[in-house]
């Protein structure tokens, strides 16, 4: 490079301003960078520009940032609207409805006292174990939800394209082979076999959070968290009248934090339903770029749908080819074995979802929790 | 920020002028008029047209910083944007051997990197007398090149820079085989137990293309350089049909093109890509029409549109899509 520091440190600086807006850019990104600059013509704002991005950049959502800093920092433009910046998700009055269970940390902390409390809770709970959340008194359910968070997920297995030794004897494993010969001196080969590893399904979840789930979408979230917490690959939506993506927000490892983080992100909370379109929203965003393909993706909703029958109909039955299996869980399912549709969205539903299962009480969740490996 | 920032100051002194606030979507580049000032940069746009690759400034930039760092170049975009075709390119104006990897689930070391030929192997050993087995040479012969089965990335270390690697769509393979790559894309070398560290002399030209339908690992992408491909503008389009198909009178060109914009506006399940565009244009060549019409787009929907409820919602709006052309 001609005139050297001045312009290194620059360039350093640009790599440091960008990760203060929270780019994961390392000393080694950033002396890509340089070197890239010094084989362009570091005078040359398009070069400089393009440089950039092809080293600092990894993830296409990032281009936005990298835009803004740079027209920042290289041409002093001033930034001129704030909504230019990806915002945090604004929080929403909403969040205070949710109700958040005790904290974790109580019954983790393990004197014998308060075990023993646990388990007077624990004996309550499994009173109300066959209750209908709807009908529980708030203590009931903070038990419940201590159970419910103990409940373990295993979502049903699929045959992989990767082999391994001990599988169902489809194929002759000629590297045993091979290697046993030479190791037994020579030895005629004993005959080994390998087959396809199992792997687990991906589970994705998409809560109803609306007015008439009020009851019961709480619990649910709670479900879903410990189900994200139990088994490999789960993704999570909520939906009111728009979809959101909670995964990440489930990510934490606090029960609380992770709950209050995701009840931050859905804004429509206790609103109106569009099932219809929230479903459609979610083939078109997220089940169409693969999040769903192979999976088991769970609804829950009682199908109460102000909008377009058929808008949900399409929707689910894209949902159903890009998907292994739907299951539709239905707090008003109930107990019975049999069940009648009772909203014009579960009319519709029933014809594209694989199964409906109840989701009104911790029983019929513990249930489907049993079921859930069936589903291959 | 009120103080113009240093580089403001030392670029003002410099002797471009470039007009910044003319591109919202990128803020420096004008892409339709930009032309590269930096030789280099220019040389390779000119060069990749020449084997009928039309790259924009952001893509040859970034092809050019890798090929002058020896650093893999990873593409991101939209399917169907040229991202393979521009590795094909690349083989063709470097006149050298294109290696392709194309990825699926499942793919391991043994298809991608080596494989021992057992079965000779097996073969050998029995063939081999009782003094033979106590002859070390021997013994050391069933792992030497005889028995080596070459897979595409190592042939690629051996090719260096004699060839141009694409690994293709890299996001089909589960995440494990990224792992594999590490190795690979940050030294050109790869080991194989037996036989040791097999470095690459000269590193090669290196190209990977992911269609995003899972985020890769950060680990992989820090070794890379990485390009996003957008849809091209409607001029840019013209000009890659015009240089692909170049029998194609102007007017149908601009037809299509602006037709094809026009789908990818509409929300379709599968948005067609520069390939559509160029198997549309062929396919009412085939069919013999000079002009794209209802009539003629209707025949050829099956080469752009290509899933069933994009084609029934098209189908039934075709005046909209064509009278947009």
């Amino acid at each position: 490079m001609h005139d050297g520091a001045p312009v290194v440190k620059l360039l350093v600086h640009f790599g440091r301003e960008l990760r203060n807006e929270g780019l994961p850019i390392g000393s080694d990104e950033i002396n890509n960078f340089c070197n890239a600059v010094a084989v362009l013509d570091p005078g040359d704002v398009d070069d400089l520009y393009w440089s950039g991005r092809a080293t600092l950049i990894a993830r296409r959502d990032h281009i936005s940032i990298y835009d803004r800093v740079f027209r920042r920092f290289f041409l002093s433009e001033r930034e001129t609207e704030s909504d230019e910046k990806s915002p945090p998700p604004s929080p929403t009055t909403t969040h205070a409805v949710l109700q958040i269970p005790d904290s974790e940390i109580e019954a983790k902390s393990g004197s014998d006292e308060e075990e023993s409390a646990l388990g007077l809770v624990a004996s309550d709970a499994e009173i109300a174990r066959d209750k209908s959340f709807a009908a529980c008194t708030p203590e009931e359910l903070v038990a419940l939800r201590r159970i419910m968070a103990r409940i373990r997920l295993t979502p049903p297995m699929r045959r992989s394209r990767r082999r391994c030794t001990d599988g169902a004897r489809s194929r002759p494993d000629m590297r045993r082979m091979a290697r046993e010969t030479m190791r037994m001196q020579y030895e005629p080969p004993t005959l080994f076999w390998t087959g396809r590893k199992l792997r687990v399904r991906p589970l994705v979840f998409i809560l109803d959070v609306s007015g008439s789930m009020s009851d019961y979408s709480r619990n649910l979230l709670q479900f879903a968290y410990s189900s994200k917490r139990a088994a490999a690959r789960v993704e999570v939506f909520c939906f009111g009248t728009r979809l959101t993506r909670i995964t990440t927000a489930l990510d934490l490892s606090r029960l609380d934090d992770a709950l209050a983080d995701a009840t931050q992100l859905v804004s429509d909370w206790d609103g109106g339903t569009q099932i219809g379109q929230s479903i459609r929203e979610f083939v078109q965003h997220w089940g169409r770029r693969g999040v769903s393909r192979g999976a088991i993706v769970v609804i829950c909703s009682d199908g109460h749908d102000r909008g377009d029958p058929s808008v949900l109909a399409e929707a689910l039955e894209q949902l159903s080819r890009l998907s292994h299996r739907v299951v539709w869980m239905n707090p008003h399912k109930g107990d019975g074995k049999i069940f009648h549709p009772n909203t014009l969205g579960m009319t519709v539903a029933t014809r594209y979802v694989d199964s409906v299962v109840s989701c009104h009480s911790l029983r019929s969740l513990e249930d489907f929790a049993a079921r859930l490996p069936e589903f291959r | 920020m009120d103080q113009p920032s240093p580089f403001a100051i030392w670029y003002s002194a410099a002797h471009h002028q470039v007009d910044i606030k003319a591109n919202a979507q990128s803020p420096t580049v004008n892409h339709e008029s930009g032309d590269p000032d930096h030789q280099g940069v220019k040389q390779l746009t000119d060069t990749l047209e020449g084997a009928g690759y039309l790259a924009d400034r952001g893509l040859a930039t970034a092809l050019f910083i890798a090929l002058e760092l020896g650093r893999p170049l990873l593409l991101e975009g939209e399917v169907g944007v040229g991202k393979t075709e521009l590795a094909k390119a690349l083989s063709e104006i470097f006149d050298c051997h294109l290696i392709r990897l194309q990825c699926y689930e499942g793919i391991d070391t043994h298809q991608a990197l080596y494989e021992w030929d057992y079965a000779r192997q097996m073969l050998h050993v029995r063939a081999l007398s009782g003094d033979q087995v106590q002859d070390t040479d021997a013994v050391n012969r069933l792992f030497s090149a005889d028995f080596l089965l070459e897979r595409p990335l190592l042939e690629a270390v051996r090719a260096g820079n004699q060839c141009v690697l694409l690994i293709d769509e890299i996001d089909r393979a589960d995440d494990e085989f990224e792992a594999f790559l590490l190795e690979l894309l940050s030294d050109f070398q790869v080991t194989i137990p037996e036989v040791g560290t097999i470095q690459a002399e000269s590193p090669p030209i290196v190209i990977l293309t992911s269609n995003r339908t899972r985020e890769l690992h950060d680990a992989l992408k820090r070794r890379c350089l990485y390009h996003w491909i957008d849809y091209p503008t409607v001029d840019q389009e013209i000009a890659i049909v015009k240089v692909r198909s170049p029998d194609v009178p102007e007017m149908l060109a601009r037809k299509v093109v602006t037709a094809v914009n026009h789908l990818r506006k509409r929300d379709l399940t599968k948005p067609p890509g520069i390939a559509e565009t160029l198997d549309w244009v062929a396919a009412l060549a085939v069919v013999g029409s000079t002009d794209l019409d209802a009539q003629s787009a209707r025949d050829t929907l099956g080469s752009v549109i290509k899933d069933r409820d994009d084609l029934t919602d098209v189908f039934s709006d075709i005046d909209t899509v064509v009278s947009h052309a």
